[in-house]
């Protein structure tokens, strides 16, 4: 028996909207569960039957979080010893420098490889696969030589490190941008005497905007969320967030589920509400140039 | 050296044309080198060092207990040696190939299969796609802890399990050695689906619509479409998303790490845990220099081919086409 | 807030200890009283011959906010004051110090971390003996039992304590007495307390209710922390790692013997157990589902914590369990991470903070930061804490009183240059054996195997001429009294 087709197309678009749903549940509920713990007191961090939503919601966990102020047994408020604001700062600092030189300097790179090859096929295919080298492999001897360059500790040294590990990513996705901007526009420029510099930074980048943005926030999460080198590189000046989340853990209170929720939330609102932002950009992005149009 | 197109490089006649030509090349080599010379200097300074100094730490037997570490003593390839008769070097190796390779199919078969299904406009499309790029924005140490909670015996997971299956599902997680390097490799295909997914969205969209629009009309039904098609046209971008996922699957360290730090028993310790613990537990600095050049190697190799691949579909794609590669 | 220490201490002193005189308290905490009186002058004295200073440390803020009203005190009289500090789990200090020595830099002036590291830290050239500037200050580490030695290495002193952490047995003893009719009709005598391996696996396979989530035991069982208990059944029954020339003898009769009964505990923990550790398995102590463990000492004030526990006044608290493996009953505790302020030598205000690493440890500035009943981190050491009003309250006089049979047996892990690789490969074999991966008759052969490798790579020479500091630090009696 023959379905007709539009009955066919029903059971099409019931079973896509099934399945979507379905990763959607998967995709949200630990997202769910960070947020809603952030708001559970600690009796319910561990209960069982679980707890999915508190009945007696708090916002203890971000107080004490976010402001230092600490609750304690006698009801005391005693002012705790985290710093996450300074982590906040550092992580921004570093992640939005380290992602400017890299997506900045990136698009330069792209441009000369875009209109003039000025590194060769099979270079570029080297650039990327530098992202590659685990990072594991060089963070003893990195440290070791950042401790001879007094780099150790400090944002400069993060910022170059990230930098670095990065740029790879900038150069291809920006130059997958470039590569669509007609060269009649350039031309255009050049005939009217622009000098190369001013052709980059006036009109073609201008151009490719949206890519840019892209390009930007990929690498910002990059960064932003990097945990081994920000761990072995820095000491007491410049913790990041991540390496900031694994010091919540009382040894007496165990993991103190409720307050590292409230500093996830933190760590993560940033990053989500950027990515919902420019999400419609991200698709072209990620292109890598592979696509033909 | 090709100059852009603005003009062929001419030696011909007249004064006024090589002048400007010769201007032109000559303005393109400086411009290649301002660019280039600040990237050679960061590498220069920055990264040959580092692997220079692995590469010594890797030839010279040295133990922090003995002093400075430029007294150390050359060992020629004992150490190398020692790491590849390594058995416990060997697991390492097996633990992250089945991670990386779990984690990469997984989320290339879940992204693309998404991709798949969302490429085209419908209604809610917007909606599931700013939910579908969540997690690539969260922070892996995040997810680590979040799965801590998780996924305890008498936890919220097992809870939903059990209600869906109508019976008590009580799979340890977190404990089970047998289980525990498969939890961390669903976390990881969880985390980064979205990277699959985003990928063959722009790839599935971007695809010429006139072949499909002419098999459609020649009769042919969906899946023809899709796999002699649409499948080829793609074929770069989804080994390009295979391979860097790969890559940075086989590096992975902070969930790993912060859930089970190697654990239990040895359950996941993979080639970034053994060289973490080697180096800064150990502090077998030496052996672990042998290893991540071991390591380096490895991935080296695995990347060689990736590139000859890629380039050898990239060329396909193209005299396919019959357009001037870009390059 | 900040006490004027010139005037109104020193007379408070002196009236307390005038009480203490007319309550008739022995002459023994009365002379302790008045010998610290002249400890915190004695150090500030030598303190202010320097410059003042802004030190830098890496400690982890949970002991850090107990000693904060001490270092301010020390900064009003001395000017010399915490600056900042790493804040970084204990647990992971060691690695970090040992990085520090690797690059010999100068940026921390003091570590707070476990004193079992003092061998391999001051092997690796980080650690200031500290003996010439303790005669400057007059100043004396008073601790329980011959728990001093731990600070000890090679004859030099090395590390001033501020956390006298020590396992110690907790006995859910309200369950105890409900079953005890059952116990007797089944064993043929009453339950005690358990005084050998035996008896308590015996009480917490008779004592524990799994279908209801109350297990026997809480003894950790992960890889990182595991280890730490098998030491207690090792020593206990009369084992010693190494023989006089550092070869490994794990695989001795003792050995076996502590593989055995550390593998035997399966069957009283939970099945999550080689997955855990302290966080998960603290609210499990205080929330009612278990019966008994051996654990770190600071437990206790959590566990007598109404606000925390559901078990206020239900446990017991005592000398850990023994072994007559070796023909005789010994009793050996585990004393780990010992948290004790290690000074830098490369860091040039070595001096000013080995000074004010003695300030925390004077008699009236431990008793504060030990019973300190908001910030429970540092557990009892000193002789005169046992005594103390103060850290009877936090930790009532029942749990006192056990800490300080249990310091005077306390043991170390291995004191020895390469405490974390030897221990490291112990702990791994032990736990792949737990869950199943390795064979129990294997764990100490390939231990053994490694560990051989370890003596070389570290220096035999150096090792054997290490092992009178190891063997110092063991405790002089085997059942205290």
């Amino acid at each position: 028996m023959a379905m007709t087709k539009t009955q066919k197309r029903k059971l099409f678009t019931a079973g896509r909207y099934g399945i979507l749903t379905l990763w959607l549940l998967v995709v949200m509920f630990p997202i769910f569960w960070i947020f809603s713990t952030s708001f559970k007191p600690d009796s319910e961090w561990f209960a069982w039957p679980p707890v999915y939503w508190s009945a007696t919601p708090t916002w203890s966990n971000y107080l004490n979080v976010w402001t230092g102020l600490e609750e304690y047994a006698n009801t005391q408020y005693i002012q705790s010893m985290q710093k996450p604001w300074t982590a906040l700062r550092n992580t921004l600092v570093i992640s939005v420098i380290s992602t400017t030189l890299a997506v900045g300097f990136g698009s330069v790179l792209a441009y000369g490889v875009s209109r003039y090859k000025i590194l060769s096929e099979a270079r570029m295919f080297q650039l990327l696969m530098l992202r590659m080298v685990p990072p594991i492999v060089i963070v003893a001897p990195l440290s070791l030589y950042y401790s001879t360059l007094h780099l150790l500790d400090t944002m400069t040294g993060l910022v170059i490190v990230y930098f670095l590990t990065t740029l790879p990513y900038a150069v291809w996705m920006t130059k997958s941008f470039i590569d669509e901007v007609p060269l009649e526009v350039e031309q255009a420029a050049e005939v009217l005497g622009a000098n190369r510099w001013r052709i980059i930074w006036e009109i073609v980048l201008p151009l490719i905007r949206s890519g840019l943005v892209a390009t930007f926030l990929f690498i910002l999460i990059l960064t932003w969320s990097e945990y081994l080198l920000a761990l072995i590189l820095s000491k007491t000046e410049v913790a990041t967030l991540p390496v900031e989340l694994s010091k919540y853990e009382g040894s007496t209170e165990g993991r103190v589920y409720g307050r590292q929720a409230a500093l996830a939330v933190g760590i993560t609102l940033p990053l989500v509400a950027a990515g919902i932002f420019i999400r419609k950009h991200l698709a072209r992005g990620f292109s890598f140039g592979m696509v033909r149009r | 050296m090709t100059v852009s197109s603005a003009g062929g490089l001419d030696t011909d006649s007249t004064l006024k044309l090589s002048r400007k030509e010769m201007t032109q090349a000559r303005a393109v080599r400086r411009f290649k080198w301002a660019v280039l010379s600040p990237l050679v200097l960061v590498f220069a300074l920055i990264l040959m060092p580092v692997l220079l100094l692995q590469l010594y730490f890797s030839f010279h037997g040295w133990t922090v207990y003995l002093g400075s570490w430029w007294d150390a003593e050359f060992v020629g390839l004992e150490l190398f040696h020692e790491v590849l008769t390594d058995s416990r070097f060997g697991w390492a190796i097996l633990r992250s190939l089945y991670f990386a390779l779990g984690s990469t199919v997984g989320c290339f078969v879940i992204g693309f299969g998404l991709a798949l299904l969302m490429y085209r406009p419908f209604r809610g499309q917007g909606f599931y796609y700013i939910f579908f790029i969540l997690p690539m924005l969260t922070v892996p140490i995040v997810i680590a802890y979040t799965a801590e909670m998780l996924l305890y015996q008498k936890g919220p997971i097992n809870g939903i399990l059990s209600a869906i299956a109508g019976k008590d599902i009580n799979v340890i997680w977190l404990a089970n050695p047998d289980l525990a390097l498969t939890t961390v490799m669903i976390l990881e295909i969880w985390n980064w689906v979205p990277f699959s997914f985003i990928i063959m969205m722009a790839g599935l969209a971007s695809l010429p619509r006139e072949p499909q629009e002419a098999a459609h009309i020649l009769g042919a039904n969906r899946w023809r479409i899709f796999y002699e098609i649409q499948l080829p046209l793609l074929r770069p971008v989804i080994i390009l998303a295979l391979i860097l996922r790969f890559l940075e699957a086989m590096a992975e360290f902070p969930k790993t790490w912060s859930l089970f730090q190697g654990g239990p028993g040895s359950a996941t310790e993979t080639l970034p845990i053994y060289i973490y613990l080697t180096t800064w537990n150990y502090f077998e600095i030496s052996k672990g220099a042998a290893m991540s050049y071991v390591v380096l190697m490895l991935m080296v190799a695995i990347v060689l081919a990736a590139i000859q691949l890629l380039r050898r579909e990239k060329s396909a794609l193209d005299k396919m086409y019959a357009t001037k590669s870009e390059g | 807030m900040i006490t004027n220490f010139g005037d109104f201490t020193r007379r408070h002193f002196m009236k307390s200890a005038a009480a203490a005189a007319a309550v008739g308290m022995t002459s023994g905490t009365f002379a302790n009283s008045a010998f610290a009186a002249t400890e915190e002058e004695g150090i500030i004295a030598a303190a202010k011959a320097g410059k003042p200073a802004g030190l830098r440390g890496m400690i982890w803020s949970n002991y850090m906010a107990a000693m904060k009203k001490s270092s301010e005190e020390f900064k009003k009289l001395t000017g010399t004051s915490i600056a900042s500090i790493q804040d970084i789990s204990v647990f992971v200090i060691p690695q970090r110090a040992m990085a520090e020595a690797v690059s010999r830099a100068p940026d921390f002036d003091f570590f707070h971390v476990d004193s079992n590291m003092i061998p391999s830290l001051a092997s690796a050239g980080l650690l200031e003996p500290l003996d010439k500037y303790m005669e400057k200050a007059g100043f004396k580490i008073d601790a329980v039992g011959t728990f001093g030695n731990f600070m000890k290495y090679k004859g030099n002193t090395y590390g001033i304590p501020t956390d006298g952490n020590v396992h110690t047995q907790f006995v859910r003893w309200d369950k105890v007495q409900a079953g005890s009719k059952a116990y007797e009709d089944k064993f043929g005598k009453a339950p005690a307390w358990p005084e050998t391996w035996e008896d308590d696996q015996r009480m917490m396979e008779f004592f524990q209710d799994q279908k209801n989530d109350f297990y026997g035991s809480a003894n950790l069982r992960n890889r990182a922390n595991g280890v730490t208990w098998w030491y207690m059944m090792f020593y206990s029954a009369g084992g010693f790692p190494f023989d006089d020339d550092m070869n490994p003898t794990l695989n001795t009769a003792a050995g076996k013997y502590a593989v055995e009964t550390y593998l035997k505990t399966k069957s009283v923990s939970h099945p999550e157990a080689p997955g855990w550790g302290t966080p998960q398995m603290i609210p499990r102590i205080v929330g009612d589902k278990v019966f008994s463990c051996q654990y770190w000492d600071g437990i206790i004030s959590l566990a007598e914590n109404p606000k925390k526990s559901k078990t206020v006044g239900k446990w017991k608290y005592g000398l850990v369990p023994g072994s007559k493996q070796s023909g005789k009953l010994v009793h050996r505790s585990i004393s780990s991470p010992i948290a004790s302020l290690l000074i830098n030598k490369y860091s040039p205000r070595k001096e000013q903070a080995a000074y004010m690493a003695m300030w925390f440890a004077t008699l009236k500035n431990s008793e504060q930061i030990v019973g300190d009943r908001v910030n429970t981190f540092h557990d009892p050491w000193h002789k005169g804490h046992m005594s103390s009003k103060v850290v009877r309250k936090a930790y009532t006089p029942g749990g006192v009183d056990a800490i300080e049979q249990n310091l005077k047996v306390a043991s170390p892990p291995i004191y020895l240059t390469g405490l974390l690789e030897f221990q490291d490969i112990l702990g791994k074999n032990l736990s792949e054996a737990y869950v199943g991966q390795m064979a129990a008759k294997d764990v100490l052969p390939k231990t053994e195997e490694a560990w051989a490798k370890i003596v070389r790579r570290v220096g035999k020479k150096r090792l054997i001429k290490e092992l009178a500091s190891y063997k110092a630090v063991f405790p002089k009696v085997d059942v205290p009294t």
